[in-house]
């Protein structure tokens, strides 16, 4: 176990050259020049030269990169082009923010994307299953931020419960969780219910039957946590689209997460903010999905290690 | 023979509801296990053997399976009308199964051990720890090594054989009165396939349990069972005495599969099969399920279904005009009507 882990670990650093190199392809490409947009609407062209001097930005892109990376690898990740204040202050301000909605969201899709697979499962092709399955099946095609507003509307607008954006108190993590957690929700119902199904149908469920269980023992005991295997993945990937979501609600509901920050950067072409942020972002994605990988694989023990 | 009786099946059906329709996979099953008796099922595939004993235990995945009529009664007691909570007193309890694939039919995340305990702690009341207890003794009855070990391990650390053996000792765990085996050997190789055999007939000296032993290999029948009953498309066509049966084979039926038998003492050189195979169980025939294979078929086989009757023996029953007093009749009447 710890081999594969260490194995793991190693395998991060190919990731860090991989999601820095498209984020500054990319932004190399957007057209905007961040040397004018820092000066300013109507700064004279040497204003912008001066800029784009002190920034570093005249230099060739490659030497732009290569330094930025062996940066990177010491620890360093800039400093912002608009503030000059370093990167991973303004990273460290905001990730545990993105990482407590991200960890609200996840529990949301967890607890009721299970709850309504078992729930269908257990009754297949009942009316309580197919009404179960269509509102996952909505769940799924709405798109989050259009939710987003939907349940501002509902619950902070018109019925008044709950506030309408801002990171100050409990009540305030409910909306844009619920947002980011039900699609994820839905579809970890749908792998449920139909891994659930799978698994009832196996003979040993039978065996656990002619024994003489009580049927939520054979559910619960017996299928549900050989059911839960596949369910496991689908939650590590989950995890990976709920952070780009954060990108969108944080937005909507006015949250200064990390994902906002990589909004606001990319908006004024702040490249080592956008750039710090995304890597950040695909660290935790990473380390998230060894985690869940490490998970698979203490529930499932017939997986050789390596 | 006087026996007492512990499991009377009578009029047995169990059929599937289907888009292609009806499959009449158990269609008409009687028979009567006694006390520390060993009754054998045989046929081909598909004559519906597990379907029966699945019902026995109403093990049935309901829908498409039913048992639309019948009873079978436990110590007169019919397990077809029992409540839920009943039944399952019965399962694992007094009736217990053994599966044909013993890779696929043990949990593969819970170890062996806890699987076994599990069905103690649930008929027998006993807490943990003493049930644990004892399924490690019942895994050592069974003949596993290093029970103490095995029993943390869960199924896919355990070989083929062993995991039949915990299959064994999950079985009988709670001293069935019935044990129902459906092909218990047919997924093991031949050695290990001997061993479990013999552990089964030792268990049941050991307990004193009537064994349902389901197979489609004669061979196996022969050497572990006291009555045979022969399945046909959802009928049995023959039971009988194990003994009388392999020397006298009464029905067409039986007569073919013995004959498709390698035989030891004479030295045949080709094995002889039935030809054609069994009748689909959505569309049987109007008469004899077997007409269309049997060497000996007339007229009124085609027109009328024969009845599971006692010939003069009371011990043996046929399916099968040729055993009734009209077939002389018939015979004569027929080799008139076409020479
Ligand atoms: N789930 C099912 N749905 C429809 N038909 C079934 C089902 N299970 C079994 N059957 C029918 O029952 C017949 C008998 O099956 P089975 O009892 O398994 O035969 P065997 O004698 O080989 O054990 C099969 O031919 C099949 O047509
Ligand atoms: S009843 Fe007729 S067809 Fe059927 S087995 Fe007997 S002889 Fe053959
Ligand atoms: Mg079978």
């Amino acid at each position: 176990m710890l081999l594969f882990i260490a194995k793991r670990l190693v395998q991060i650093i190919p990731v860090i050259f991989g999601v820095t190199l498209v984020v500054f392809l990319i932004m190399q490409m957007v057209p905007g020049d961040p040397a004018a947009i820092l000066a300013g609407e109507g700064a004279s062209q040497e204003t912008i030269e001066q800029y784009r001097e002190d920034l570093g930005l005249n230099r060739p892109v490659a030497e732009q990169y290569m330094s930025y990376v062996s940066n990177v690898f010491q620890g360093d990740l800039g400093n912002s082009l608009k503030n000059k204040q370093p990167v991973l202050d303004e990273i460290l301000l905001r990730l545990p923010i993105t990482m407590e909605l991200a960890f609200y969201s996840i529990l949301i899709t967890i607890v009721l994307g299970l709850a309504a697979g078992i729930i269908s499962a257990v009754k297949p092709y009942s009316i309580r299953d197919v009404s179960v399955m269509v509102v996952a099946l909505l769940g799924i095609s709405l798109p989050s931020f259009w939710l987003g507003l939907l349940l501002m509307y509902l619950f902070s607008v018109k019925l008044q419960w709950l506030p309408v954006a801002g990171w100050d108190g409990p009540l305030n993590i409910i909306l844009p969780a619920l947002t980011l957690g039900v699609g994820g929700a839905a579809i970890v119902a749908r792998m449920t219910r139909s891994s659930m199904l799978d698994v009832i149908g196996q003979d040993y469920i039978r065996t656990a039957r002619a024994k003489g269980l009580k049927e939520h023992f054979v559910i619960y005991k017996h299928a549900l946590r050989n059911a839960l295997i596949p369910v496991i993945t689908v939650v590590g990937l989950q995890f990976g689209s709920l952070l780009g979501g954060t990108v969108l609600v944080e937005s909507v509901f006015a949250i200064n997460g990390l994902g906002r920050m990589i909004v606001d950067a990319i908006r004024t072409r702040d490249l080592p903010m956008v750039q710090g942020g995304v890597l950040v972002a695909s660290l935790v994605f990473v380390f998230v999905n060894l985690l869940v990988d490490v998970l698979y694989r203490a529930v499932n023990k017939r997986i050789d290690l390596n | 023979m006087n026996k007492e009786v512990v499991l009377q099946v009578k009029n047995l059906k169990t059929h599937f509801t289907t888009s292609k329709g009806t499959a009449k996979a158990v269609d008409g099953v009687d028979f009567t296990l006694h006390k520390g008796e060993t009754l054998g099922i045989v046929g081909e595939s598909g004559c519906g053997k597990s379907i029966t004993s699945l019902s026995l235990l109403r093990l049935i995945p309901t829908p498409p399976g039913k048992i639309v009529e019948g009873e079978i009664l436990l110590n007169n007691k019919d397990i077809v009308k029992m409540k839920e909570e009943e039944l399952r007193k019965v399962r694992g309890n007094q009736i217990s199964m053994i599966f044909q694939e013993p890779m696929t039919s043990l949990n593969p995340i819970i170890p062996v051990g806890e699987q076994i305990a599990e069905t103690i702690r649930l008929h027998q009341r006993l807490p943990r720890k003493p049930a644990w207890q004892k399924a490690v003794d019942l895994l050592e009855m069974v003949g596993l090594p290093s029970p103490e070990k095995r029993a943390k391990q869960e199924p896919f650390q355990l070989s083929g054989g062993m995991r039949q053996r915990v299959m064994i000792a999950m079985a009988l765990a709670c001293t069935p009165e019935v044990l129902i085996a459906d092909e218990p050997t047919t997924a093991l190789d031949v050695t290990i396939q001997a061993q479990i055999l013999e552990l089964m007939k030792d268990l049941q000296k050991q307990i004193g349990m009537s064994i349902i032993f389901i197979t489609h290999d004669l061979g196996v029948v022969s050497e572990v069972c006291d009555q045979v009953a022969v399945m046909y498309a959802g009928q049995i066509v023959e039971h009988r005495n194990a003994k009388d049966l392999f020397k006298t084979p009464l029905h067409p039926y039986t007569q073919g599969l013995l004959s498709s038998l390698p035989n030891i003492h004479e030295n045949q050189q080709e094995l002889q099969t039935i030809e054609g195979s069994v009748p689909s169980p959505y569309d049987y025939p109007v008469g004899c399920r077997f007409a269309d294979r049997c060497p000996h078929a007339r007229e009124i086989c085609r027109a009328e279904a024969p009845d599971l009757l006692e010939t003069n023996n009371a011990e043996t029953k046929v399916r099968c005009f040729m055993h009734t007093e009209k077939w002389e009749v018939i015979e004569e009447k027929e080799e008139l009507v076409c020479p």
